[in-house]
């Protein structure tokens, strides 16, 4: 049972950081920066619950608050590149954040022992579950709400005009812009919701893990951030969701007994499933058939 | 309406744009002609905002519009169609007008609610917009699945849902046949007959000596001509850039 609520707690927050990417993904920006936006969401909510005795949520909040700012900052300078070039941009300042609390102690006394974190050792005793007699179910319960929330918001927020304008800057910018769409607002706009979500995912992860250090935010975990909204299909959020499962639960998990031979297989099945379904494995006709089931498609009908 | 001023537009060494003077009445149907390379194409990027002029300057409705980004000219009422169809394929017939819809109109109370979805009025409205273009049928269609034709009508559909006062076509009639032509010329017709001015740039010159009221020729970036459709016509320098340099006689 313990195991099923550890793989339910890690495709919860990698669902949340996927999404965190499929919003910047839609305007066309790859960004390698979410899993440093994870990292501040985690450090400053942790900090705020365990050193400042924060509510939980305000402490969530404020840590996704935190990261979609640093995100909104760092959309400005990220408008100047593309491509490649904002690969590397990206990819630079994940680095940059990561090397920034591999170097960063700021422990108080509490109780006779020093808490906070402490460079490359990390942040331990995030102890805002056990001490609040919160059991892993309501654990789960919390994240698993927290993901319906912000999947729900994204799904909204597709069906809108505004995920229609993000989605056409991502298309062609300059066919945007003579359609009086302002550039700068919409890339930053994604920068900035991608942004707090991966530091939403941050916050959560770090109080259900107890331990958190520079190494967990490292290049893997970015480009995990950005395989699952492109592996699931850039339709619909059920694509990430499904990737992630797909590569949490399928790939990871159940291909654990293959050990060594397993990330050769990984390799080959993510390889295998892009081929299979080009455009993702949630694509448009999918997308269309999932929100026929769910109501509206488009915005068309409302009219 | 439209005025520009010594408008140039330099690439390096090559002048694609040179010291362009034209004026663009409110309600006429404006011609831009040329061979080739003549910046025809570099005009309308100066007009809309794409490419920043080397120097000079355009006026529209009275303003300075040369310093302002392409999404505010086009709220201030200049829209555009591409050589090059340029959609968004991945979005519906509809999506593709919604982005479009523009609410200078609007004030603060409206801009949110236009971000999100916008009033039933502009529904109803992109409604007639499909209408007009007959794409109705197709608004769920994406438009990557649309026909050649029907992209053409959608990429100008796209242009009008903004509610433009100027509406620049460039090369509308490109990669289309007589029967389309003939409906092309109805329909622009039709559109200023809606109150927006046209600047129409196109090779088919049967199509603009029908349907225009005046017409510049450009030439190497510059202007050689300009009047009505007879004039034009009847002009040698204009003869002579389409048709070669004849020995001086």
């Amino acid at each position: 049972m313990d195991f099923l609520y550890g793989l339910g707690q890690i495709i919860g927050v990698h669902t949340l950081l996927g999404l965190s990417a499929y919003v910047v993904l839609q305007t066309g920006q790859v960004s390698l920066a979410q899993a440093g936006f994870m990292a501040i969401g985690a450090y400053v909510a942790a900090m705020l619950t365990v050193l400042a005795k924060w509510p939980l949520l305000v402490a969530l909040a404020a840590g996704a608050g935190t990261a979609g700012i640093v995100a909104c900052i760092v959309g400005f300078p990220a408008l100047r590149v593309r491509g490649l070039m904002l690969v590397i941009a990206t990819l630079a300042f994940g680095e940059a954040v990561r090397l920034f609390f591999f170097n960063f102690d700021y422990q108080i006394a509490m109780g006779g022992i020093k808490v906070g974190p402490v460079g490359g050792e990390g942040f331990r005793q995030i102890r805002y579950f056990p001490e609040n007699g919160w059991t892993t179910g309501q654990v789960m319960l919390l994240i698993w709400a927290i993901v319906a929330v912000v999947m729900a918001a994204i799904w909204w927020l597709d069906r809108s005009r505004a995920g229609a304008v993000l989605r056409a800057v991502g298309e062609d910018e300059v066919a945007a812009q003579s359609a009086g769409i302002n550039l700068t607002v919409a890339k930053v706009a994604a920068m900035t919701i991608g942004g707090a979500i991966a530091g939403l995912a941050g916050g959560i992860y770090a109080h259900y893990t107890t331990h958190i250090e520079q190494s967990n935010f490292s290049i893997l975990l970015a480009t995990f951030a950005i395989a699952y909204p492109i592996l699931g299909g850039l339709s619909s959020v059920f694509g990430t969701l499904l990737a992630v499962i797909f590569v949490q639960g399928f790939l990871i998990e159940v291909l654990r007994p293959l050990g060594d031979w397993r990330n050769l297989l990984f390799g080959a099945l993510i390889v295998l499933a892009m081929n299979v379904r080009p455009r993702g494995l949630v694509d448009g006709a999918v997308a269309r058939r999932i929100a026929g089931i769910l109501g509206r498609s488009g915005g068309e009908r409302r009219a | 309406m439209l005025e520009l001023i010594d408008l140039s537009r330099h690439f390096g060494g090559v002048k694609a744009v040179e010291a362009l003077n034209t004026t663009i009445e409110e309600g006429q149907i404006f011609g831009l002609i040329g061979p080739n390379g003549s910046g025809k194409s570099t005009t309308v990027n100066l007009i809309t905002g794409l490419l920043p002029p080397t120097r000079g300057s355009i006026r529209f409705e009275g303003e300075d519009i040369s310093a302002l980004p392409s999404h505010t000219r086009l709220a201030r009422g200049i829209a555009r169609t591409f050589q090059n169809i340029r959609l968004f394929g991945q979005l519906s017939v509809w999506q593709n007008l919604w982005v479009a819809e523009n609410g200078a109109a609007h004030r603060t109370a409206g801009r949110i609610g236009r971000w999100l979805g916008g009033s039933r009025a502009d529904r109803i409205r992109l409604r007639a917009e499909l209408e007009f273009s007959g794409l109705s049928e197709k608004a769920d269609e994406l438009a990557a699945n649309l026909s050649f034709g029907e992209q053409r009508r959608l990429e100008l559909a796209r242009a009008l849902a903004s509610r433009p006062r100027l509406l620049l076509l460039d090369e509308p009639a490109a990669g289309m046949n007589a029967e389309e032509i003939a409906a092309l010329d109805d329909r622009i017709r039709a559109i200023r007959d809606r109150g927006v001015t046209v600047l129409l740039i196109e090779h088919h010159m049967e199509l603009v000596m029908a349907v225009t009221d005046r017409i510049a020729v450009l030439n190497f970036g510059q202007r050689i001509a300009e009047g009505t459709p007879a004039e034009v016509q009847a002009n040698p320098r204009v003869r002579e850039a389409y048709l070669g340099t004849t020995d001086a006689a």
